[in-house]
């Protein structure tokens, strides 16, 4: 196979690969508060996640230097990152069948790729940051968080849990191998997703688009290659010759993106060499060119341009629509504030979900509007926030979960809990329970009850103990809604409050206090 | 008396006093014992051998669970779980009995990880030989008819269920719904499904099951109880320390007797009341004999 020669480029991918994927098993937790700071290294160094955060929220993180540099290096080498570092890249090379379709799809190719970087840069500055739906290393991400990896783990999960069926407790002979596996391979806990399928498809399709045509995706579509490739034709690395020689012409079939038209074009040539190593002339070669004239315009065309714009406010305005009963739905991660400021700044890559140490945060199908589509959500019937737990703050790579110690995420308020007495059994049913105010993590207690003599359903008149929420100190985690017993619908709910700001000591103090002077 | 028949009368004496005492402990009721120091890990092996040393309970080639209270993502210090040196120095006697695996483990409320990590247990067990501390694993709780009076039959954890020697060792503290949770509350940590749903009726619930799985002997951690925001605690100003290990073979006993150290008298609980009803042991504290070691 050609691509298991090792040049350089070669190396360098599947050593990135490898990153990548071991970054990806890192993301989670294994033992350790403190999450590797790597994790979240690709989305970090990705230019598209820093240009649309800079124009939708209009400000700086100094988590995106890496991409800042990665920038820079693209203007001086050109774009290597495609053929050099992108792990989906990379994954398609693999996959790429033995005879590889060089010419061109006809129905992808002219500006298309402009025609969606430039609505999803423009949307961006419109307050619109949608630019993670299409940004490839995301797409990966999910794909494999949302589907595959789910699947790994449940695959082997059941094989597991059928081999005790099986054998039941002679299991445990082999029970040291399988820890093992699972400690440093599989999910904890394999957790299924909405969208699981949808993300599945966009990364499959992609790699369809390959039996298609070589790197059809990267050529034609992919918004962060449209960004790397207009940054790098300023690189004063060329190749020499830059187009075919008369007499040979193999660089057309050697080449995996660019050579359609007779010539090296700069905005996709990947630099992988692979021209220069497969000359049988020793012809090519990748030097710098000190020269300040652009080989190609700089812009691609006053009409892109302006299509781009108009495509960006066209989105960017009808895409806020949300249904009305949808908010009060939307509890986000531990520390976000403002439901705004975190739609501009968050990627949509999947690193909080796949890192939730509990399983508690979901990606947003319908629920935030097309705006939100893939923003994180915390569903606590499926999973509460952990008290101690600060990971999703680590793994977000722009701080739109803001990465907190400990003491002050414990403060941050997801939402307030609020009983449904139609539900809650002391309520409802007058009959103890307080399972939620056992849970609650707070040491004060946010979830307390008091006692009440009351009349049963069946009339005899016995103590129970009702359930109350301070609010003062409630932080929203779930736990309560999470561990309800009423197997219907939660007997408490978390619901988004739009002031959350953290609870504080004095809040404390006065609460319990406030609560010790009630005539219970 | 010449020295040889000195020496045979000590040596039949010594061979005899443990069956003596035996007698003795049966003809007057349930043994509490109570040891109390700074050493944890001492006044856990005090307290044992105050009930007769583990070699009673558990015999060589006997499969052992230990049971403590792993359930909160807290430290020991916040005394929401059992304390790691008081399960270490358990695991160490049953291994000292010549016991052939001891299993820990709980069905914890937080993240199993957290809990098993921040409690200190995974850690104080790291390394030791025919010891497991491994995490619940959900196929594992079986259907178990109870015949109960209040839960018929409920899940409850396999390897509880088929080991020689159940320990139960549950960490002295406060509870929200049924004001203390001991050694009988302990026993959740092996039960499956819905539990929150026993809540409705915790007593009579925890008596159902603590007849069908008997402790055979219950170790109370009270080296620092917590005396209120309980289960979970997580304010140092609600613990107290007490440097308190307390055994014994009678769970209703050594919970009777654990009351008392918050000030509460046994008929107070009434998850105790209601197992003393139903045969599980003896909440009488002047029936109960504490021995301090």
């Amino acid at each position: 196979m050609r691509f298991l020669k090792p040049t350089s480029a070669r190396i360098s991918q599947w050593l990135f690969l490898a990153l990548f994927l071991l970054l990806f098993i890192q993301t989670e937790y294994r033992g350790i508060d403190q999450i590797n700071a790597a994790v979240n290294g690709f989305f970090r160094a990705d230019p598209l996640v820093l240009v649309s955060f800079l124009l939708a929220a209009k400000t700086w993180s100094r988590l995106l230097l890496p991409a800042v540099l990665l920038c820079l290096a693209t203007l001086l080498l050109g774009r290597f990152f495609c053929g050099w570092v992108c792990p989906l890249g990379t994954l398609l090379d693999l996959l790429t069948p033995r005879q590889r379709r060089t010419r061109p799809l006809p129905w992808l190719g002219g500006n298309l790729k402009y025609w969606l970087l430039l609505p999803l840069l423009f949307a961006a500055l419109f307050n619109l940051n949608l630019a993670g739906l299409l940004d490839p290393i995301a797409i990966l991400l999910r794909g494999l968080t949302f589907f595959f990896y789910p699947l790994l783990g449940l695959a082997a999960r059941e094989g597991w849990v059928e081999l005790y069926r099986l054998i039941g407790e002679q299991r445990d002979s082999v029970a040291p191998a399988y820890l093992l596996v699972k400690q440093y391979l599989l999910p904890f806990r394999e957790t299924l997703y909405p969208l699981s399928f949808f993300s599945a498809a966009l990364l499959l399709a992609i790699i369809l688009l390959e039996r298609l045509e070589t790197r059809a995706w990267c050529r034609h579509l992919c918004p962060l290659g449209a960004l790397l490739g207009w940054l790098g034709r300023l690189s004063p690395f060329r190749r020499k010759p830059a187009g075919l020689c008369s007499d040979c012409g193999l660089c057309r079939e050697l080449c995996p993106t660019t050579f359609d038209q007779g010539t090296l074009n700069r905005e996709e040539c990947i630099l992988c060499m692979e021209c220069q190593q497969g000359c049988p002339y020793q012809r090519i070669s990748f030097r710098p060119v000190w020269s300040l004239t652009p080989s190609e315009p700089v812009m691609p065309g006053r009409r892109v341009l302006l299509g781009g714009m108009a495509g960006g406010l066209l989105l960017a305005i009808p895409a806020r629509f949300r249904q009305p009963e949808a908010s009060p739905l939307l509890l986000r991660p531990p520390g976000v504030q403002d439901e705004d400021a975190f739609l501009k700044q968050c990627v949509r890559c999947g690193e909080c979900m796949k890192v939730c140490l509990k399983n508690a945060l979901y990606p947003a199908a319908w629920q935030a509007g097309w705006e939100g589509l893939y923003t994180p959500l915390l569903i606590p019937r499926l999973g509460y926030c952990e008290y101690h737990c600060t990971l999703c703050g680590q793994v977000c790579p722009t701080g739109a979960i803001p990465n907190l110690p400990v003491e002050e995420k414990k403060r941050q308020v997801i939402g307030k809990a609020v009983f449904d007495r139609d539900h809650c059994l002391p309520f409802a049913r007058k009959t103890d329970c307080i399972v939620c105010e056992e849970h609650c993590p707070i040491p004060d207690k946010a979830i307390r009850s008091r006692e009440v003599r009351l009349p049963g359903l069946d009339g005899v008149v016995r103590t129970v103990k009702e359930p109350y929420v301070v609010e003062e100190i409630c932080n929203g985690c779930g736990i309560c809604e999470q561990v309800c017993p009423v197997e219907t619908r939660a007997g408490i709910r978390v619901y988004p409050v739009k002031d959350r700001r953290p609870i504080t000591a004095a809040a404390s103090v006065q609460a319990v206090h406030q609560i010790e002077k009630l005539p219970y | 008396m010449d020295r040889r028949t000195f020496l045979k009368g000590s040596a039949a004496a010594a061979l005899l006093a443990p069956v003596v005492a035996q007698e003795l402990l049966a003809a007057a009721g349930p043994v509490v014992a109570v040891a109390e120091g700074a050493d944890y890990q001492a006044i856990t092996r005090r307290a044992i051998n105050g009930v007769g040393g583990m070699g009673r309970y558990v015999r060589p080639g006997a499969t052992v669970v230990v049971k403590p209270n792993i359930g909160w993502d807290r430290t020991p210090e916040q005394a929401a779980n059992s304390h790691p040196a008081v399960v270490k120095a358990v695991v160490e006697e049953c291994l000292a009995a010549g016991a052939k695996k001891v299993k820990v483990f709980d069905y914890t409320c937080n993240d199993p990880r957290r809990c098993y990590m921040n409690s200190g247990i995974e850690q104080a067990l790291k390394g030791l030989k025919k010891v497991e501390c491994k995490q619940i694993e959900m196929e594992r709780f079986r259907m178990t008819p109870l015949n109960g009076q209040f839960l018929k039959e409920w899940e409850l954890y396999d390897e509880a269920l088929a080991a020689d020697v159940f320990i139960n060792l549950p960490v002295a503290k406060h509870h929200g719904l049924s004001r203390l949770t001991l050694g009988l509350k302990n026993i959740m940590g092996v039960m499956g499904g819905n539990r929150g749903f026993t809540h409705r009726n915790l007593a009579t619930a925890l008596a159902d099951v603590n007849s069908r799985l008997k402790s055979h002997l219950t170790v109370i951690d009270a080296t620092r109880i917590l005396t209120a925001h309980g289960p979970q605690g997580g304010n140092l100003a609600d613990v107290k320390v007490l440097n308190t290990v307390i055994a014994s073979a009678d769970i209703v006993a050594a919970d009777a007797y654990a009351t008392t150290l918050f000030g509460l008298k046994p008929a107070d609980i009434a998850v105790t009341v209601a197992a003393h009803k139903r045969g599980l042991g003896e909440m009488d504290l002047d029936r109960i004999r504490v021995v301090r070691v």
